[in-house]
């Protein structure tokens, strides 16, 4: 069965994020002036405004920030409601946004900021693989 | 010491269009600009012919050449829900600077009207189509598709860092609901109006239907249809003028960012910047103000907002809900016509927030009918608040009464 939710179309300079994930590997943008990883992907380091910039292969790994559960969602994800939805603290340094894997929607008092999650690729397509995050035992 | 644009210039009429809410006969948000517009003049007795600004969220080459005015300055900002807050802090400074002397701040939204024959028209809340930024790029794969699912996350952060409660919030909703209760203009003032209107209790709503965990239908504004305008003039023109003028002693505006993705402290908003640029120029603070108008698209964006603005300390602002302070007769009235929560949202609610201080601040704020009582106070400082985005963008007015 196809991939039903929407799939990213890549811009003119996160093809190395995709490249990466199609591997398996989470890559990062990351400053070469002040060494600091940043996301979403820039043309210019957010802290420093160096231009500077290179992709690093990083740890995959990460805690929850803070998360939600959708009740109410559109298009190919009203189906799925409820799932949980979380911003993820990467060891690296920055956030990313997740749906999350590994956790039950109907217990959300039972899912733990500060949580270790793991990230984990869907393939969408030949092309396109979707970073998710898990939960994973401390 | 207030700064030098302090007082500057006065909101001197705000008025809605003629019917606004769940609206049966559909409407464009073109016709909810212009009445509001033509009953603002009315009003105040200001010609239409006489506006030299225009100010809208990307409405205002529309709006004049609609009305058939050749304006001296426009401007469309439009960052959300708190660009009206911004509309009259920029009217003052071009008033101030002595380009122009009437500025017109106008806004129509055809939130409701909207499902059934679209959105109608030129405004536009932000970006056109084309290839997505690299934030929609990252964040568009994961199943957040409206407001309350994003600022959800605001709600579980703050309860976790402050150990606050969704009981904590019910009273927010609870409390402004009280508020519409006064007010015969708000869509949920009575079980008549509309079949979910009237009072509701903490435990109504803690036990409605879930939107986004922990938030439930009640603890989230409404989208409805909205039009409102109000007139910013200089003192020149104030003091000719039969309507009371409301005076603007502080504006500041900021933003922390316009992707969740990027909100460094999810229980934090810019307001903090730009509420202490409003105080600043007003040489006053959050204790000299008797009365508060807060965006309050969900109840989590009120209680951040009160702290933010010093009127509750870090992880308290709930509380001037639940102690009963903001609540009608309390020492800190806030949302008197019955917020986004219970009045009425259209999907921007910066406009509502203008007309309801100025109301309140000259004395026109609307009796109850059939003996009700009304929701005018007796405040004579109020700090405005709007919010844009997802917790994104702020700004913030400090209005005194006239003498």
């Amino acid at each position: 069965m196809s991939y039903p939710f929407p799939i990213p179309t890549p811009g003119t300079h996160t093809r190395p994020f995709w490249e990466g994930a199609k591997l398996g590997k989470l890559m990062l943008p990351r400053c070469q002036d002040c060494n600091r990883v940043h996301w979403y992907p820039r043309f210019l380091c957010p802290v420093c405004h160096s231009n500077n910039l290179e992709w690093v292969q990083a740890s995959g790994e990460g805690r929850i920030h803070t998360y939600a559960v959708q009740h109410l969602a559109f298009g190919p994800w009203a189906k799925e409601a409820p799932f949980v939805t979380a911003y993820i603290d990467l060891n690296e340094g920055d956030r990313m946004l997740t749906v999350l894997r590994g956790v039950d929607p109907n217990k959300p008092q039972d899912i733990k900021i500060g949580a270790r999650v793991r990230v984990e690729f869907e393939a969408a397509n030949d092309d396109m693989h979707i970073p998710f995050w898990r939960v994973v035992e401390d | 010491m207030a700064g030098q644009l302090s007082m500057a210039a006065a909101i001197v009429g705000a008025a809605e269009a003629n019917e606004i809410g769940f609206l049966e006969e559909p409407v464009t948000a073109l016709q909810l600009h212009i009445e509001a517009i033509r009953n603002l003049s009315i009003q105040t007795g200001v010609p239409i012919a006489k506006i030299e600004g225009v100010f809208s969220t990307g409405w205002s080459s529309e709006l004049c050449e609609h009305l058939g005015i050749k304006p001296k300055y426009i401007d469309t900002t439009a960052v959300g829900g708190c660009s009206f807050e911004m509309h009259v802090h920029h009217a003052m400074a071009a008033i101030h600077a002595g380009i122009i002397d009437i500025a017109l701040v106008s806004h129509g939204e055809n939130g409701h009207s909207a499902r059934k024959i679209g959105g109608g028209g030129a405004g536009n809340y932000g970006r056109g189509g084309g290839v997505a930024s690299p934030a929609q790029e990252m964040t568009m794969a994961y199943g957040l598709g409206s407001a309350p699912s994003n600022y959800a996350h605001a709600m579980v952060r703050h309860m976790h860092r402050f150990g606050t409660t969704t009981e904590d919030f019910a009273h927010i909703a609870k409390v402004t609901r009280d508020w519409a209760t006064l007010n015969p203009r708000a869509a949920m003032y009575s079980k008549k109006k509309h079949p979910f209107g009237g009072p509701i209790t903490v435990e109504q709503v803690e036990t409605s239907r879930l939107i986004a965990w922990p938030l439930t239908i009640l603890h989230c504004c409404m989208v409805a249809d909205h039009g409102g305008a109000v007139l910013v003039a200089s003192p020149k023109v104030a003091a000719g003028l039969n309507t009371k003028p409301v005076w603007i002693a502080g504006a500041g505006e900021s933003m922390g960012h316009s992707n969740m993705l990027e909100m460094d402290d999810f229980t934090a908003t810019s307001a903090g910047i730009s509420s202490t640029a409003a105080y600043t120029m007003a040489g006053l603070g959050p204790d000299d103000m008797e009365m508060a108008q807060l965006y309050d698209s969900f109840t989590i964006t009120a209680a951040i907002t009160a702290e933010m603005l010093g009127l509750a300390p870090r992880g308290e602002g709930h509380l001037l809900w639940k102690n009963g302070h903001a609540a009608p007769g309390g020492r800190l009235p806030i949302n008197t016509n019955g917020g986004g929560l219970s009045f009425n949202h259209s999907g921007m609610y910066g406009m509502p927030l203008l007309i309801e201080a100025y109301r309140q601040l000259s004395g026109t704020a609307e009796d109850g009918i059939n003996g009700d009582k009304g929701k005018q106070t007796s405040a004579r400082t109020c700090v405005v608040n709007g919010t844009g985005g997802s917790l994104s963008t702020t700004a913030t007015l400090v209005l005194v009464a006239d003498d």
